[in-house]
């Protein structure tokens, strides 16, 4: 966020003026780098001024104060004779000099701390107006901040509610995960900030007072100190219901169309396979078959993953040896035209509480992608084992593997790392993200290694199932 | 023993896919009646009880829900019903009608003669049973 970059706000003042109403920033000079100099203009002038500025008031102050001393001591000396009277003269001017400086120095603090005040209050306008939700986290890990977006956004009306160590915050509005998961204090964006890193946006789930959900987009940029540090860090809560409700009716559309494709792809194929019995039939109705088993195929992953963003899968859960399901997949692949060998290494036992039909379509796109993007006579390495209460899947390639620039976002949605290059093997770039959702959905957890030229490993970890780790 | 050969009633409101399965069938030897809609296969069924109902569960009209209530608490279990369905989890969609079978599109034509030739063979066994006990469960109810 712009001002959180550009002003940096006395934070121990920030965080003591809880209690007494309207916290503000009381410190707002301007900090050097980064955007370089604060933006200024007629109308809206930081109350920090010049850097220079009390040294020069201390300067002046001095310099009259020596200069008054010095002419009036010599005027005294000059026109009165009487030292009695000269001394009564010299304490009245000592009283004046203070006097007068007192109301100099009151009108300077009073028209700084007015103008202070003035940019607090102009400063916490502009966040009011702003239409996403402005969190000020202080090292701390307390808010001491938020804007009135913040507030309706939660339907928590009293600033005070707010202003709790962070982590409470996230209680108290009951922040989720698009999956209904608790987000994690390490997954704070606030606190990842404070902590150094530059983590992107991610998307949660609030709870408001009322009892319905708000979907929102969470990001945060820290304010630096002049040594670079992050002392505080500016979250920017962003109401993501509209953008939400639009993804659902697309993915309602995506559904409805695959559905429907169905019937179709059912009364074509069976016909062609009727065609096919006849004697000495069509070469092209093998293509054919083989043409909508394709269009099943892109049908059902535009199916599975819809439903999977609909909300509308019901898992299915059952003691399921990940070790037996990998191997039936690897067996089931049967041998590969072109020379693909899919080795498959892992012992049984690998006990999870899981889906089967879900987890085998989640290891068959894997394995399927690995063969697709390595060269047919290249060996695709398929492991299961267990480590530290974990069940661990991995699928090992020796092909294209992917550009590092491109590896952020391979588990988007609809992202295909390779379109357009001479790498690119087609697909609608779903599968990645169905795979990563449904073994998030297991409580489990899906990440990658890839190498350029080289190859890449996909791997996924499930908690191993409470009577294996028992036994 | 009857002759007739084991009937089956395709209730599907895709026309094409109603003859195909008329075609399938037919060839394999089996008779074959048709409903696009639960309603009309409700009075199909008042004519004659089919020896196995194979079930679209999205139709205009009757859908199959409504249909599978209504056929059970007329009928009971009087014929298997075997749920054909384009849903994602055709099992679970089976069990909601409390339905014997499923068949997920796009089948293969091989999956429903072995589905429809297993249901054939269930149900002259139990007619040859029947014969053999006297106790005469007719496929053919009411």
């Amino acid at each position: 966020m712009a001002v959180g970059r550009i002003y940096r706000w006395g934070m121990d003042s920030l965080e003591s003026a809880h209690g007494d109403g309207p916290a503000g920033p009381v410190d707002a000079r301007s900090v050097p780098g980064g955007d370089g100099a604060p933006r200024r203009s007629a109308d809206w002038r930081d109350p920090g001024g010049r850097r220079g500025a009390p040294l020069l008031v201390a300067v002046v102050y001095v310099i009259v104060g020596l200069a008054w001393i010095a002419l009036s001591d010599h005027a005294l000396e000059v026109f009165v004779a009487d030292p009695a009277l000269r001394g009564q003269l010299g304490t009245l001017k000592g009283a004046a000099f203070v006097t007068v400086t007192g109301v100099v120095l009151f009108l300077l603090v009073w028209r700084r701390d007015e103008r202070l005040r003035r940019f607090g209050e102009e400063l916490r306008a502009t966040l009011d107006s702003l239409g996403d939700g402005v969190l000020v986290v202080s090292q701390r890990g307390r808010v001491v901040e938020i804007n009135r977006a913040v507030r309706e956004l939660t339907g928590l009306l009293r600033k005070e509610d707010h202003l709790i160590p962070v982590a409470d915050w996230a209680v108290r509005v009951n922040l989720r995960t698009r999956d209904g998961r608790p987000v994690a204090p390490d997954q704070f964006a606030t606190l990842r900030v404070l902590g150094g890193e530059r983590p992107g946006s991610y998307d949660a789930i609030l709870r408001r007072t009322d009892g319905t959900d708000l979907p929102v987009s969470i990001s945060a940029t820290p304010v630096l100190d002049r040594a670079g540090r992050a002392r505080l860090a500016v979250a920017v809560i962003r109401d993501a219901s509209e953008a939400h409700r639009l993804a659902q009716t697309r993915e309602e559309l995506l559904a409805t169309a695959a559905h429907e494709l169905k019937t179709p792809l059912s009364v074509i194929k069976a016909h062609a396979q009727l065609l096919l019995r006849r004697a000495d039939p069509e070469p092209g109705l093998q293509v054919i078959v083989r043409q909508v088993d394709r269009l099943t195929r892109l049908v059902q992953q535009i199916l599975d993953a819809s439903r999977l963003r609909l909300d509308n899968v019901e898992l299915r859960w059952e003691q399921v040896d990940l070790a037996e399901v990998a191997a039936v997949v690897v067996t089931d692949m049967g041998p590969r035209p072109g020379g693909h060998s899919v080795a498959f290494e892992g012992r049984g036992g690998a006990w999870v509480r899981a889906d089967r039909d879900r987890i085998t379509r989640v290891i068959t796109a894997l394995v399927d992608n690995a063969l697709r993007f390595s060269p047919a006579d290249s060996p695709v390495e398929v492991r299961v084992g267990v480590r530290g209460g974990e069940t661990i899947f991995s699928v090992l390639d020796h092909g294209v593997g992917i550009p590092p620039e491109r590896q952020d976002r391979v588990f988007e949605r609809y992202y295909r790392a390779h379109a357009g290059t001479p790498d690119d093997r087609g697909g609608l770039g779903v599968g990645l993200d169905t795979c990563r959702e449904i073994v998030a959905r297991h409580g489990g957890r899906m990440w990658f290694q890839s190498e350029p030229g080289t190859g890449s490993t996909f791997l996924f970890a499930l908690p191993l199932s409470p009577t294996e780790r028992g036994a | 023993m009857s002759a007739l050969p084991f009937s089956v009633l395709v209730v599907e409101d895709d026309g094409d896919l109603v003859s195909l399965m008329e075609l399938v069938l037919t060839d394999a030897g089996y008779r074959v009646r048709t409903a696009p809609e639960g309603g009309v296969a409700l009075a199909r069924i008042a004519e004659e009880m089919p020896g196995l109902i194979l079930l679209d569960m999205r139709m205009p009209g009757m859908n199959g829900w409504e249909f599978a209530r209504e056929f059970r608490s007329r009928y009971g279990r009087a014929a298997p019903i075997v749920v054909v369905t384009a849903a994602e989890n055709a099992r679970a969609r089976a069990a909601e009608v409390g339905a014997d079978g499923w068949l997920s599109k796009p089948f293969e034509i091989d999956e429903v003669l072995r589905m429809v030739a297993a249901r054939a063979a269930t149900a002259a066994a139990a007619a040859a049973a029947g014969a053999t006990s006297g106790t005469g469960a007719a496929p053919a109810g009411t």
